[in-house]
């Protein structure tokens, strides 16, 4: 049983989705409830395996019982340990949330939902358990077409945004696997680690087609992670989308992209090689710097709310791609506690624009007047999410950006300190904008209402959201103290991951 | 937009003429990928390991299974995300027009006859091509595409209705799920006995028959898994495409 922690994790949404294709049309109530039994179990087994690999360190579990390089592995290190628990956490919540959403948003398709919902969660976990290149793109077209889908569903302009990230997706994907059809020309081998080992060995690290695979793979989860350039399908796509789909895509779909990108640098190509050999890290940091400021330039611009996240979340990927770049261990761990708890905060935005817009019908920042007094609970999670975007201890975002910044002195890149710092304080003034009208902003119509029963929650009939929808949000809000709080703990367990890679500063 | 789209292509094309310098040669059987000790292991002990006489089914079916069993559920994705997006609800207005399509459906004979004698042969074959995929060309994917061939022939020959009266639309949607309950089934039976997942050799005991026979009855199970999503999944996208999702009319 404890050696199959791996499979019961994949398997657990996946053969949900399954039962409720086959059962869901027939009892439209069976659906919620089977989803969120198999994320909880997915959740528990891996917590388990967490706890298993910190222990232990790295585990393999075969595929078909084949060993290395003849079958399929997954292997399980603290990085991709960690991200599973925050998979299968931001699914669980968004599961709970989706009670109500789903019903609002996508009536009559309900089983067609929850298919897809729990594939989607199939296909990112598959995507970070998977020690296979190939394999990767595998899980990689069933997360992308289930979201195509799920993004579509909602209404006629969420179509055509679902439509544009259909191309610029597959454009991705198709680049991801050119690169992999490139390495194993050159290697004969899809296993990561047996890749990196024939790079080693064979001397390969001069190769042009190394170089051009290694260059395709890169812009392909670019692409697919949203990073400035390539960011044009994300602000619509994840803005027109039903709010049950935007919560676990934005929070999921760039981080684990960002993890692939790092397992495909450290595991397929090696530090060495990427760092030492093609020494692209400034080109790519200053890139980042890029896309950190356009973003947030972006998000200022913005008066639709969950555009102006999207536009946020362009930043964020910045900075991950940045501290992965810098090449030290220092900025390094940022990025990847920032993987983690750049999850939270998105999630933690998603379900509180979620909220808001189901209850109140407004998607733009200036109606949002009178939102602390009609929905406080709902505002308490959104200011806490808010001060973890702006970076304020004892909140995660504080903690992550700490990290970066020390690893960019470290590595001696002041731009990226400057980008870093920019961003703060971009999204000091983006959230600061919407609490000034949201806290001081009367609402104009509901003046006289209000007089007359001063104490009373909604003068338009808005107060609160259902419970479903509050208790993930303030749980994410909660979360979000946590893991700034025990950032300590998070960090050693990247250590323990990053000292496996062997990285050393090659920047200096 | 237009010349930022030539220059992305054009850059891309100058990169992967730049790549193919460094290729090996076409068919050059000194090349990594066939040197390697992958396929050498593939091409020397594929019989001797699954008992299967097909290299490139074993290696689809059960070296790289869980690969497969992945493609499998992206075939099944695809039926279910155009149900998501196109099914609309159903027109009753078209029900009426049933009436007059009935007659078109028997005034064209020599249509109806060949149909009638092409189906039942079609699908006799998709049968043959699923079950022989251990030994010949075939397998799941071309046998499932064929069988969901010839429920489209028969929508195109006739009416969208015919087939559908045959394979209803949640059928086939059921019939899809099916197939890829079948494959992960019996992924999850190895797991239970006590295996890893997809390891056919643990079902010997249940099959009594040496683990090694065991990996090709398992190879056949899961074939026969990814026929039934295919296939059904191929004649529900036609329906929904050829009728907008409404299930009526058709082309």
């Amino acid at each position: 049983m404890v050696d199959q922690y791996p499979a019961i994790i994949l398997l657990a949404p996946f053969f949900a989705a399954i039962a409720v294709s086959l059962f869901g049309s027939w009892k439209n109530g069976l659906c919620l409830p089977m989803a969120i039994i198999a994320l909880g179990i997915s959740l528990a087994a891996s917590i388990a395996l967490l706890g298993q690999v910190a222990a232990e360190g790295e585990i393999v579990y075969l595929l078909g019982g084949w060993s290395r390089p003849f079958g399929i592995e997954f292997r399980i290190d603290p990085l991709n340990a960690m991200l599973l628990v925050v998979v299968t956490t931001v699914a669980l919540l968004t599961a709970v949330y989706s009670t109500q959403a789903a019903v609002l948003e996508t009536p009559n398709k309900y089983p067609q939902f929850y298919t897809l919902f729990l594939l989607l969660v199939t296909g990112l976990l598959g995507m970070s358990l998977t020690g296979d290149a190939f394999n990767l793109y595998v899980l990689v077209e069933v997360a992308s077409l289930t979201s195509y889908a799920l993004i579509a569903m909602h209404s006629k302009r969420a179509v055509l945004a679902s439509f544009n990230y259909i191309i610029m997706g597959t454009i991705g994907a198709s680049f991801y696997l050119l690169g992999v059809g490139y390495l194993y020309i050159k290697t004969g081998s899809l296993n990561m680690v047996d890749i990196r080992e024939i790079l080693q060995e064979t001397g390969l690290y001069g190769s042009k087609t190394i170089m051009v695979a290694f260059m395709l793979i890169m812009v392909g989860v670019w692409i697919k992670m949203a990073f400035f350039p390539l960011h044009g399908w994300l602000p619509n796509a994840y803005s027109y989308a039903p709010s049950s789909t935007s919560c676990i895509l934005a929070p999921l779909m760039t981080k684990v992209t960002v993890y692939v990108m790092i397992r495909m640098m450290l595991t397929v190509f090696g530090p060495e090689y990427v760092f030492q050999y093609l020494g692209w890290s400034n080109v790519v940091v200053w890139m980042a710097v890029l896309a950190i400021v356009a973003g947030s330039i972006m998000a200022l611009a913005q008066t639709d709310l969950k555009k102006m996240f999207s536009y946020i979340i362009v930043a964020e990927v910045g900075y991950m791609v940045g501290g992965v770049w810098l090449a030290n261990e220092t900025a390094f761990i940022g990025a990847f506690y920032h993987v983690i708890s750049d999850a939270f905060m998105t999630l933690c935005l998603f379900l509180a624009a979620g909220a808001i817009i189901t209850k109140t019908g407004k998607r733009s920042i200036s109606e949002m007047e009178g939102l602390f007094r009609k929905m406080p609970w709902t505002m308490v999670g959104f200011v806490i999410a808010a001060l973890s975007m702006i970076g304020i201890p004892p909140t995660c975002g504080f903690f992550s950006k700490w990290y970066l910044i020390n690893g960019a002195i470290e590595a001696g890149h002041w731009g990226y300190v400057v980008a870093l710092l920019f961003s703060s304080l971009i999204n000091a003034i983006l959230f600061f904008k919407v609490f000034e009208v949201a806290y001081f902003s009367k609402p104009s119509h509901g003046q006289e209402k209000d007089e007359n029963q001063p104490e009373s929650a909604g003068t338009d009939g808005v107060g609160e959201p259902p419970a479903t929808m509050l208790a993930p949000l303030l749980i994410t809000a909660s979360g979000l103290l946590l893991i700034g709080i025990f950032n300590q703990d998070i960090v050693i367990l990247i250590r323990q991951a990053v000292s496996s890679f062997g990285f050393i500063g090659f920047l200096n | 937009m237009k010349t930022l789209g030539a220059i992305a292509v054009i850059i891309t094309g100058a990169l992967l003429l730049y790549a193919s310098e460094d290729f090996p040669a076409w068919g050059d059987p000194h090349s990594p990928a066939s040197q390697y000790r992958v396929s050498q292991h593939y091409i020397l002990k594929t019989f001797e390991e699954t008992s299967v006489p097909n290299m490139v089914t074993a290696i689809l079916a059960d070296y790289r299974g869980y690969d497969t069993l992945f493609e499998t559920v992206v075939i099944f994705t695809a039926g279910i995300a155009i149900i998501a997006i196109l099914r609309g609800p159903i027109d009753k207005r078209v029900r009426l027009r049933l009436a007059s399509e009935k007659k078109l459906r028997e005034s064209n004979l020599i249509l109806a006859q060949t149909c009638r004698l092409l189906v039942p042969i079609i699908q006799l074959f998709a049968l043959y091509v699923i079950a022989h995929g251990h030994h010949s060309p075939g397998g799941g994917f071309q046998g499932g595409v064929i069988f969901g061939g010839s429920l489209i022939l028969l929508a195109i020959s006739f009416q969208l209705q015919t087939a559908l009266d045959r394979v209803s639309e949640k059928k086939a949607i059921l019939l899809a799920g099916v197939g890829v309950l079948i494959y992960s089934g019996i992924g999850l039976v190895c797991l239970l006995l006590g295996g890893n997942f997809l390891d056919y050799s643990i079902l010997h005991n249940l099959l009594q028959v040496d683990p090694i026979t065991a990996r090709s009855h398992g190879i056949l199970g899961v074939e026969i898994g990814v026929a039934f999503t295919v296939a059904s999944i191929m004649f529900a996208i036609y329906a929904n495409l050829s009728s907008r999702g409404r299930m009526k009319g058709g082309l």
